[in-house]
């Protein structure tokens, strides 16, 4: 037992008196809490105790605590108005630390030994509040203030007014630690879901799940039974939440049912396959726990594909618009009977009632059989039905018909109201709770999502769905039926069409008999007497008087009266205020409310953790990475890797002593280029292409030949876009008469696949060719340098001659080595003699291992992708940097290429004027003409003596690097007409990296510039 | 230059799986095996020779090429459809020559390219391995939806991968096997025992047996 539990001889005189020490309003006999497991927590650092099953909201009334937070704007003293997750104004933040939580709603925190919370936006204390004072200033802080108070100077906006403003208003602080928790999503399938688990939603699961019919039950709270918890009702002789437990027991017993529980269904999306539709729910698997259970998420956001729907969500109570009515102590009718038959507290000692409806009534009798003081019941209606009245003059409660509370007393806790009779006379009732019912509103949100309307109801006096997705049914509460009859009847049947719709047969409907109930509703939007504040939108202290003056000013419109007035746009997103706020308007512009009409609502229906739309994937994890064979070995030696797309290449391999990348990586060039190294080159792109149309299928896609390449021989190919642009590059190598192996770039692997799957499929059905990617099969590596060959000698010894006449220059061979299949090719990026050798992955790390010991003697050392890029720009060879899909064959300097015997794709439209312009920027070297300077990429050329305009732009710097060989830095660029200008003095102007550097231009291969060294 | 004994080094293969950490609780929610070894290769029918491929697989292998996604198989030979006129065709502990020799054994009637190592394979079973797949495959694996010997082309945790259901195990378990690409393994590798260290996660050895 944890040490800050009272000792068990506590709980047992507790029980023995009735009374539960420290809860002062804790009813002795309701509840469906278990009061043997008795729950210490803390609030705004005081200590209190509750019970499992209590909400943070029930055991703090039970506690009589009442005040539990501040208005988001005037700073106003704010208790708990409701029992659900539509409470706008009991807002804490919960735990610390990492896992610090603004803005829980009090009604839905389930309580857990050891739960911490505390109340926001108060300074220094909640009794106590200095920016209260926004309350007197209040004629300041009304609709649209931040429009027309803070408009001059604009400078001072973001100086003064932005950070003043937020400080004073907003609600809870966000943890700025990493979130310690992890998330996960899924996905289920289902042939009917049903969105809550009250008494529609529990029938249409039975039904449906009795005939085999995959079901999903969601329900927002952790206790099955919606209503049924908080109401005293009877079904078939029993309570209504016995008989929701006894559903529940058939439920999970049913073999494809999946009931989640502390669900909320947030949004409906798009149609699936087969009207199949999509729906977003979270899961609050830990949320009821100090931390999670290991290996458990916090949440899991479910993405849920259903054949049927049946939205069950029930229904949100309305509250009245009257002065005062925000003050702690006032509190929605039905949460009221909640809190006392579900959780066995009593909301207060003095209970008044101010209603417009049967429903409210319910309240006085559950409170009276609670022998709970009831003051009086407040009707507002004119006519009351005499049952209802005869019910309340046989247990003794005052009934006040045709009245109105039009204000109420108390500062920090209600102690009063005042009521106006319907003859205008005005009395002081004293009363420390005030329970308030002005109807209900179906809850309808997810009917919307896609598109549809709602429509209002004269009968119910509210919005119900108009025209609901395709394949959702709406029943019950949900569906304006108030009525426990009529929820199961609706229930009943929408679980049995819906699982015959899916194919299922269902048997003979059963009936059930419930107790008798009345419906009966007048609206009142607002008690036009008050003279105080009356809020209609609590969350964002939107008060009636907001309402009246958007329609002074002309913000008549629902959409432009919420965004003047922020009325629904809270986190509670308007569950407890639009309809009023709506209705206000309506009369104040002596419109109907259909004809004003209502707010769209959006996903997401409650608020979801951003943790939970991201899942598993934070961190390193967002996107999956690929490994090379030689990862491992190249980490056990030193090597520094970079992202290329989702793959981790060596960048470098620092020695011991290196002070930085540079000096590593002008080592590594120096020995490529005077001993040898090894790269891995697994990431490039491989096509493998076979069948007898292969080299005439390759014809159509380079801008060469390749049907003519000798089998056994590797061509270095070039591919256009459609519109004439440069696609990729890389070589082919023919292993047989119709099998040729193509390589891409890393970068183009993928897009090239699909060019050329494109090309196969749609462009020319009728060749005979396959082609299917290989990257991953082989593990491949460059081995280049001078000793490269004596190398490869060494290594493969007899298995494969690989001398320059038996293996010249841009000649492959396939082989067996080791007993595993193996490939050479003698091909070259470095501009060394150089081979690539590969082997199947598996063999990937064995065959590193085997380069490096077969090379030890001649001093082999591994290289990675940064010397791979200083060699390439030495030779002047293009890579993604210049293959950027501006640039053309020409631009490259490889227009020579382009084929003028055969057509390919991208011939044509890389003939338009554009594409030819004499002017365009073609590939040239730099070098600067003070060799001390660093050269940038993205540098623009500028010819001397030119201002710095766009006008006067000759092109760019692609790539630069510090050449090792030259001694100084090297760039590639982009310069119009640039093979005429060699030997030109230009200026390479980048002002965001440190200005001007002039430049010579010149050939764009700085090394070995008539390529000896690779055909040695 | 003692060329000899470089070239008679013992070459050691490594197992796509090998060595990855496993955070779980405790139980057999889901056991993993490692399917390395298992020769595969891509067969694609060359230009309308389907049916006469078709005779010559049932006279090399007993087995009808399935048309659709479906796995078929017999002895240690087993064919699954990925795609139009696309398969890939799988023996046990066949390593890189059974593509070498279903290239030999084909001729021209399609276009084999080995993926033995191109792919890595894992055989799922457990009794929480639907609900684990749940959280990283997006498509219906419900018995009823999809049955022993289909197959699918999907995404899991971001990975592309294709996955057949093979009967279920003794004890009424759902059997899948997974194929991915080798350079993912470790990415699919963290996903799956994410989303199955809930239920219990643990790997048998090719036997099947706990390791």
């Amino acid at each position: 037992m944890s040490t800050t539990a009272p000792s068990n001889s506590a709980e047992r005189a507790a029980q023995a008196t009735g009374r539960t020490p420290g809860q002062p309003y804790r009813l002795s006999d309701t509840g469906l809490i278990d009061r043997s497991r008795l729950l210490s927590f803390e609030f705004d650092g005081k200590r209190y105790t509750g019970f499992r099953g209590d909400t943070l909201a029930s055991a703090l009334l039970a506690a009589g605590v009442r005040l539990v937070g501040r208005s988001f704007k005037y700073h106003r003293p704010r208790g708990i108005l409701t029992a659900g997750s539509e409470e706008p104004n009991a807002l804490v933040e919960l735990r610390s630390r990492a896992r610090r939580e603004a803005n829980t709603r009090a009604t839905v925190a389930e309580l857990f030994e050891g739960l911490n919370a505390r109340s926001q936006n108060r300074w220094p204390s909640l009794a106590f509040d200095v920016g209260a004072i926004n309350s007197i200033f209040s004629p300041l802080f009304v609709a649209g203030f931040y429009y027309k108070t803070f408009m001059w100077p604009a400078s001072m906006w973001e100086k003064l007014y932005e950070p003043v403003i937020r400080r004073a208003a907003g609600l809870g602080r966000a943890s700025t630690e990493p979130d310690p928790d992890s998330y996960e999503k899924a996905h289920a399938y289902c042939d009917v879901l049903i969105v809550g688990g009250g008494a529609a939603g529990l029938i249409a699961a039975l039904v449906a799940g009795r005939s085999g019919a995959r079901v999903i039950l969601c329900d927002e709270d952790f206790l099955l039974g919606g209503r049924l918890n908080g109401d005293q009702r009877e079904i078939d002789g029993r309570s209504g939440s016995a008989w929701a437990r006894s559903v529940e027991s058939e439920l999970v017993c049913l073999p494809d049912i999946r009931i989640l529980r502390r669900t909320t269904v947030f949004g409906a999306y798009d149609d699936g396959r087969s009207g199949q539709r999509t729906f977003g729910a979270v899961e609050r698997v830990s949320d009821h726990l100090p931390v999670p259970l290991p290996h458990q998420p916090r949440e899991r956001l479910w993405k849920i594909i259903a054949r049927r729907t049946v939205l069950a969500a029930g229904a949100i109570e309305r509250p009245i618009v009257f002065g005062g009515n925000d003050r702690p102590g006032v509190m929605m009718a039905s949460a009221v009977r909640t809190y006392v038959n579900r959780f066995g507290v009593a909301p207060g000692g003095r209970v008044a009632l101010f209603t417009t409806c049967d429903d409210g009534w319910k309240t006085a009798f559950d409170l009276a059989k609670s022998r709970v003081s009831v003051e009086a019941v407040v009707d507002a209606r004119d006519e009351t039905s005499p049952i209802l009245l005869a019910q309340a003059k046989a247990i003794g409660v005052r009934a006040l018909c045709g009245a109105h509370v039009v204000d109420v007393h108390g500062v920090r806790g209600l102690t009063g109201i005042t009521v106006r009779d319907r003859d205008g006379r005005l009395s002081k009732l004293p009363a420390d709770t005030l329970a308030v019912s002005g109807g209900w509103n179906p809850s309808v949100a997810l009917s919307t999502h896609l598109g549809g309307r709602t429509r209002w109801s004269d009968v119910i006096s509210a919005f119900v769905a108009g025209d609901p997705p395709r394949g959702m049914t709406v029943v019950g509460a949900a569906g304006g039926s108030f009525s426990l009859a009529d929820a199961l009847r609706e229930g009943s049947a929408a679980g049995s069409e819906a699982a015959e719709a899916a194919g299922f047969t269902v048997p003979a409907p059963q009936q059930w008999r419930t107790d008798d109930e009345f419906t009966g509703v007048t609206p009142l939007w607002y008690v036009k007497e008050s003279r105080s504040k009356a809020f209609v939108d609590f969350q964002h202290d939107v008060t009636r008087e907001d309402v009246a003056l958007a329609a002074r000013e002309g913000f008549r419109s629902v959409e432009l009266l919420k965004r003047y007035t922020t009325l629904g746009m809270a986190t509670d997103q308007g569950k407890t205020s639009n309809v009023n706020g709506h209705a206000i308007m309506a009369a104040l512009t002596e419109r109907a409310i259909p004809e004003l009409g209502t707010t769209t609502s959006r996903p997401p229906y409650t608020p979801v953790a951003l943790g939970a739309f991201a899942g598993h994937h934070r961190g390193k994890h967002f996107k999956p990475t690929r490994h090379t064979a030689s990862h491992g070995w190249a980490q056990a030696h030193g090597a520094a890797f970079v992202e290329a797309g989702q793959w981790l290449r060596a960048q470098w391999f620092a020695a011991p002593g290196e002070k930085d990348w540079l000096e590593t990586v002008s080592r590594e060039v120096k020995a490529v280029r005077s001993s040898v190294g090894v790269c891995d080159v697994s990431t490039l792109g491989k096509i493998d292409i076979q069948g007898p149309d292969a080299g005439l299928f390759l014809d159509r896609v380079y801008v060469n030949l390749f049907s003519t390449l000798p089998v056994g021989k590797v061509r270095y190919g070039l591919m256009l876009r459609e519109d004439g642009l440069v696609m990729d590059d890389g070589t082919t190598a023919r292993l047989e008469i119709d099998h040729y192996l193509m390589s891409t770039t890393t970068a183009n692997a993928a897009k090239v696949m699909q060019h050329l799957e494109h090309a196969r499929q749609v462009l020319w059905p009728e060749l005979d060719v396959q082609i299917v990617a290989v990257t991953e099969q082989w593990a491949q590596y460059a081995v280049a340098g001078p000793h490269s060959r004596r190398l490869l000698e060494r290594l493969l010894g007899d298995v494969v001659d690989v001398s320059n006449t038996a293996f010249p220059y841009l000649a492959c061979a396939k082989f067996s080595w080791h007993e595993v299949p193996t490939r050479l090719f003698r091909i070259s990026f470095s501009g060394e003699l150089a081979y690539e050798l590969a082997v199947p992955a598996r063999y990937g790390d064995a065959a590193i291992r085997a380069i490096m010991a077969a090379g030890e003697v001649l001093g082999v050392i591994p290289y990675g992708t940064e010397a791979l890029g200083v060699m390439r720009i030495e030779k002047g060879h293009v890579a993604g940097n210049e293959l950027n899909g501006t640039t053309t064959a020409d631009d490259l300097g490889l227009g020579r290429m382009m084929s003028k015997k055969k057509d390919f794709i991208g011939r044509v439209l890389a003939g338009r004027p554009g594409l030819t312009d004499p002017n365009r920027a073609v590939l040239v070297g730099v070098k600067p003409v003070d060799l001390a300077s660093r050269l940038y990429a993205g540098a623009h050329f500028l010819t001397a003596g030119t201002q710095a305009t766009l006008e006067n732009d000759q092109g760019y710097i692609t790539s630069v690097a510090f050449s090792p060989m030259l001694g100084h830095w090297i760039g590639l660029g982009l310069l119009t007409r640039g093979p005429q200008r060699f030997g030109e003095r230009i200026r390479a102007h980048s002002p965001l990296r440190g200005g001007d550097v002039d430049v010579e231009v010149v050939s764009p291969v700085f090394f070995d510039a008539d390529g000896t060294r690779l055909k040695d | 230059m003692n060329v000899v004994s470089m070239t008679h080094q013992t070459f050691t293969p490594k197992v796509p799986f090998g060595g990855l950490p496993i955070v779980s609780a405790t139980g057999r929610g889901v056991i993993a095996t490692d399917r390395d070894g298992l020769g595969m290769a891509t067969v694609l029918v060359r230009k309308d020779r389907t049916t006469v491929l078709s005779q010559r697989v049932r006279d090399l292998f007993d087995i009808d090429l399935p048309k659709g996604p479906r796995h078929v198989s017999e002895g240690d030979v087993a064919f699954a459809g990925t795609g139009p006129e696309a398969w890939l065709a799988m023996r046990e502990r066949g390593g890189n020559s059974f593509a070498a020799s279903l290239r030999d054994s084909l001729g021209n009637l399609a276009s084999v390219a080995d993926q033995s190592d191109g792919y890595a394979v894992l055989r799922l079973t457990g009794p929480k391995l639907l609900d684990t797949f749940a959280k990283i495959i997006p498509i219906d694996v419900h018995p009823r939806a999809f049955r022993s010997g289909e197959v699918a082309s999907t995404v899991a945790a971001h990975i592309g991968v294709t996955l057949w259901r093979l009967n279920d195990s003794g004890e009424g378990s759902p059997v899948f096997e997974v194929a991915l690409f080798r350079s993912l393994a470790a990415s699919f590798w963290h996903a799956l025992s994410e989303a199955a260290a809930e239920f219990g996660f643990l790997v048998a050895d090719s036997s099947g047996r706990d390791r």
